[in-house]
């Protein structure tokens, strides 16, 4: 007589079950940082910059709204550091005085003009105004174009 | 026919045919259509956790998701291959029944919601295409509007009701994104639920 095989249905559908319930459990640690993620794109488009900018200095970061300010001989102007291919961060190197962005490799020159990769756009400039105390109030909202300078 | 007449019951008969069980018959696809609607309903209601419809807000939540939020990516283009795929399926599943002459007596009831189905799956396939929000939907919706528009009488009013004020740059309206992620999915829910018992019910049982 055959000898029987341990391989009933039944075991096959329980161990499919084991798999299911792995497989989901793979699924929470995704789902938490997905569910998680403070980003949040209706936040205010004002940033208050208040240290004191020198003039000729490299890009400075606000900490907000991924905006960065610089002044040079012709004023104070600022960038939001957003790829204008698909939206990624950018980071800036002031070493090699280059943007670069981390999702599909687009590089910026300091000014922001596209070099390589898939971004064909500069990164976007937007307008600063000065506060009567002094401090910078930057609407990154609002486009401006590549000289405009406060 | 033990539990085929009853609606809950369905899902578990006493016993099936032995020609439902042969896959070249139907090729699944009523199945694959269903595997699809559950895949968009689940990576759906993630999506609604950070999408924010709107002419300005739509778009820029859309590239936040794909490319910001831990995930957003996958859990986005889940969404939108299972959309292309459940589209593909459902008319599949349509010329197969009228291949295979499932549309006759009795089963003509069931057709009727299939064609139901399929019109509300066509919807909200064009619903989720304005809710990306770029300029490509802001064409579609306007075409859209224009279009209902024509129907004398009624049509600005259903318009406004279907689409809300879509601008020429964006479809993305709140309107848009209620019927897409809450009215139509649930009807179209109801209707599978009663067309899988309906498939039972008048006979023909082809289950997985």
């Amino acid at each position: 007589m055959p000898k029987k095989s341990e391989w009933t249905r039944r075991a096959v559908l329980r161990l499919a079950w084991v798999g299911i319930i792995a497989a989901s459990a793979l699924t929470i640690e995704p789902l938490v940082k997905y569910l998680t993620s403070k980003e949040n794109r209706l936040q205010s488009p004002l940033v208050v910059y208040n240290k004191p900018l020198v003039e000729n200095s490299d890009w400075q970061y606000t900490a907000k709204a991924r905006v960065w300010v610089k002044q040079d001989s012709l004023g104070v102007m600022a960038l939001v550091a957003t790829c204008t291919h698909l939206g990624c961060e950018v980071h800036y190197y002031p070493e090699k005085k280059e943007w670069l962005c981390p999702c599909h490799a687009s590089i910026y020159d300091v000014e922001g003009r596209p070099l390589s990769g898939p971004a064909v756009k500069a990164l976007y400039r937007v307008a600063v105004e000065r506060k009567p105390d002094g401090a910078l109030i930057i609407n990154s909202s609002k486009h401006v174009g590549m000289d405009a300078r406060l | 026919m033990r539990g085929q007449k009853n609606f809950v019951n369905h899902i578990r008969p006493g016993f099936v045919p032995s020609r439902a069980l042969s896959v070249l018959y139907t090729f699944c696809l009523g199945g694959l259509s269903f595997l699809a609607f559950v895949i968009l309903g689940m990576t759906g209601l993630l999506l609604m956790f950070h999408y924010q419809p709107g002419e300005s807000t739509g778009f820029s939540s859309i590239l936040t998701i794909a490319s910001v939020i831990p995930y957003g990516g996958v859990i986005r283009n889940l969404h939108y291959w299972a959309g292309q795929l459940m589209v593909v399926t459902v008319n599949l599943h349509m010329l197969r029944v009228v291949w295979t002459h499932a549309y006759k007596p009795p089963k003509q009831l069931n057709w009727l919601v299939g064609v139901a189905l399929l019109i509300l799956i066509l919807f909200l396939d064009f619903t989720g295409y304005l809710l990306i929000g770029s300029q490509e939907s802001g064409a579609a919706a306007t075409v859209a509007v224009n279009i209902v528009g024509l129907i004398p009488g009624v049509g600005s009013g259903l318009a406004q009701m279907l689409f809300g004020e879509p601008s020429a740059l964006s479809g993305s309206t709140l309107v848009v994104y209620v019927w897409h992620c809450v009215a139509l999915p649930m009807v179209a829910l109801l209707l599978q639920l009663y067309h899988f018992w309906r498939i039972r019910r008048d006979g023909g049982v082809r289950p997985l």
